[in-house]
């Protein structure tokens, strides 16, 4: 099942730049079934061989990284200062706990006692500035034993059910779209296709732009996690897409005005195939879209992303059915793109 | 009794202040292996250790057995609960929180968060009021599992953090319980110079209240209220502040008795015990407050144990404090008390 892969997904850790143990684990599902190289930065290019047709190129993207934190410095009595890879609210990780480090020591986030806060602190969240992980150690000596600068630092969370149609876990931005190519990888597909497992994109885009580039595809489709605002305090467009409504196709982003041509497509193909399907209500966010579209002289992109609530937190929630709808929608666009 | 197994055994089971039954029977149980126990109206583990032997005074040992939460108040048309707090919640852990309700059923679910867009302040912590949970449930599924009033906790199961110290929820107080098992481990089969009294108090975290009617019902001359104190952390202040590690802290304020508190500090020299002192200036904000002024009064002093970010699902206490909290309270019920 799609989703026990993302499970086992979402919790291998891979901050940006240090995407290893996703990457170890996506070359152990494909090295089998098909050529694949791992270039300079890191991504994995997949060639995957269609079953007979030759069709026009189409590379999809997934980045395999995911929002966390890093060490800059180790305090005089053993915590941590810690700075966000990605973007990050602040909010989100206060009160946690989190796994640092290559051996995942145990931190925890907290500060002083809301007991001993002014009524100006108790309504100020905490910031990356004032924060700091404690690890137990009581002096920097004995946390340099355990700690290096530079180390990362990662969310402590499970993957759970949440009611009958939801799940919750870090990283589902943007593993599910992992998912997605690995399940595709691994079932027959009627035309040539090449996957990107990219990494960096939470920090600027920087290895789909690379990836892009060496692929020099035609079109590319990305397969991506958005944000999700269907909660009670937010209404209408505020909203931006919502869970259960099916795969989320952009017209546009922060960072592309997605090609009409296969904007139209997918919603058409989801129609015929009566696949659910919504659009973003707001111009909001942004995705390796933003760097392949531009890449050598244009690339036609579509992204097709996963309505995700609470994005870029420990607790990422997301509705299973549309998990399932994003790969039947990128399956037959992709089909659709490269028989043109 | 292995103190860590101890802890992690008080603290696995929930108990938000009004509603502390799982908690209460955990303690309660091991309680019974030292005292004649029962379970009151109120939520309150009551026991005497031994016969009751009139011509000797009471000494009562507390500590609550409640800890902090959310209380569900209505479910929304499209499946997400409002919530109320139970004791003093940090808000600025609220957002994208996991949590549990604890309905007919235990649920996952999520605190809502605001994404950026959204935010015109995103340095604000959130009102209890403008946070939602998210369980995943339609309206008509959760009116099947979850009743108003039902509690929501925050599930941060006791680990260890780093060689002594243990992580989790609820170790304020159930740290204080189990000084208290400790200490009657320490003590069982002795004689003791007065009759002794255990008390794992209700609702303190709303108001002190299971503390105030216990005490009423056993009528103790000297209370020792054993309950957490803020260890120091990077980002408070040395002077109002104990020491991870260090010992317990032993109170000294205008509302408890000096004479216990001095008792105290010389058992603690006596057996080179570490310890700490913690001076306040009127009320300590623990049982001490409502005990003292049970009945007649009770001659009353605290017994702190040191605990990093209180409130929060990151707790963090040290084993070796719990300990010799224990040692100190054994030493103080069998040596006389002022």
């Amino acid at each position: 099942m799609m989703i026990d892969e993302l499970e086992k997904l979402c919790n291998l850790n891979g901050t940006s730049g240090s995407e290893d143990e996703v990457r170890d684990y996506i070359i152990n599902q494909i090295k089998n079934l098909c050529e694949y190289r791992i270039d300079n930065m890191g991504n994995v290019i997949a060639y995957k061989k269609g079953t007979c047709k030759v069709g026009k190129k189409l590379m999809i993207s997934a980045h395999m990284d995911e929002v966390g934190m890093i060490v800059t410095y180790i305090n005089d009595d053993g915590t941590l200062k810690i700075a966000p890879v990605g973007g990050i609210d602040p909010r989100v990780v206060f009160g946690r706990r989190v796994r640092v480090g290559k051996e995942k020591r145990l931190g925890v986030i907290g500060s002083k006692a809301v007991h001993n806060l002014s009524k100006e602190e108790r309504d100020k969240a905490v910031t990356f500035e004032g924060m700091y992980v404690d690890i137990g150690c009581t002096s920097r000596e004995e946390a340099e034993k355990i700690v290096s600068l530079g180390d990362n630092v990662y969310f402590d969370s499970d993957f759970v059910r949440l009611g009958d149609r939801l799940v919750k876990g870090k990283a589902i931005d943007d593993r599910a779209g992992v998912a997605v190519m690995l399940r595709m990888i691994r079932e027959e597909l009627p035309y040539d296709v090449t996957f990107a497992f990219v990494v960096q994109e939470e920090i600027g885009l920087r290895g789909s732009r690379c990836a892009a580039f060496e692929v020099d595809p035609e079109y590319a489709i990305v397969i991506e996690s958005t944000t999700a605002a269907d909660i009670p305090s937010a209404s209408g467009s505020d909203r931006v897409c919502e869970l259960g409504k099916g795969p989320v196709v952009s017209f546009m982003d922060r960072s592309t005005i997605y090609n009409k041509e296969l904007y139209d497509l997918a919603f058409d193909l989801a129609d015929k195939n009566n696949i659910p399907c919504q659009t973003k209500t707001r111009v909001a966010g942004g995705n390796d879209a933003g760097a392949i579209h531009i890449t050598r002289g244009g690339i036609k992109t579509a992204a097709v992303s996963l309505a995700t609530r609470y994005l870029h937190s420990p607790s990422c929630v997301a509705d299973i059915q549309d998990f399932e709808n994003v790969y039947k929608l990128v399956r037959v666009l992709s089909d659709s793109i490269c028989s043109k | 009794m292995d103190t860590k197994e101890l802890i992690f055994k008080l603290t696995e089971n929930y108990g938000v202040s009004g509603d502390e039954f799982p908690a209460c029977k955990t303690a309660a149980n091991i309680l019974s292996e030292y005292a004649k126990t029962e379970i009151d109206h109120f939520g309150n583990v009551i026991g005497y250790v031994g016969e009751v032997d009139k011509s000797k005074k009471t000494l009562l040992l507390d500590a609550h057995i409640d800890e902090i939460g959310l209380i569900v108040t209505y479910i929304s048309d499209d499946g997400f609960l409002k919530v109320s707090n139970c004791g003093g919640i940090d808000r600025r852990l609220l957002l994208a929180q996991e949590v549990t309700v604890l309905g007919r059923k235990n649920i996952s679910g999520v605190i809502t968060s605001t994404p950026p867009h959204l935010e015109a302040d995103d340095t604000k912590t959130p009102e209890i009021d403008n946070i939602y949970i998210d369980t995943g449930y339609t309206k008509e599924q959760l009116e099947e599992f979850v009743s108003l009033g039902d509690r929501i906790v925050f599930p941060a199961k006791a680990v260890i953090l780093n060689c002594d110290q243990i992580t989790g929820k609820s170790l304020d107080d159930r740290s204080g319980v189990a000084v208290i098992l400790k200490t009657l481990e320490i003590l069982k089969g002795k004689d003791l110079p007065v009759n002794l009294a255990v008390l794992f108090s209700s609702q303190e975290e709303t108001g002190e209240r299971g503390a105030k009617t216990a005490a009423f019902k056993i009528a103790p001359d000297y209370a020792v209220a054993i309950d957490v104190s803020f260890a120091l952390t990077a980002d408070d202040k040395p002077h109002k502040c104990g020491k991870l590690g260090k010992g317990p802290m032993i109170g000294v304020a205008p509302s408890l008795s000096r004479k216990m508190s001095d008792k105290f500090i010389s058992l603690a020299k006596e057996e080179n015990i570490p310890y700490q002192i913690e001076v306040m200036n009127g009320q300590t904000g623990t049982n001490a407050d409502a005990i003292g002024v049970s009945g007649c009064g009770v001659k009353t002093v605290t017994l702190s144990i040191p605990l990093k970010y209180m409130h929060t699902p990151v707790e963090v206490i040290s084993i070796s404090d719990i300990e010799n909290s224990a040692k100190l309270l054994a030493a103080f019920v069998e040596k006389g008390v002022e």
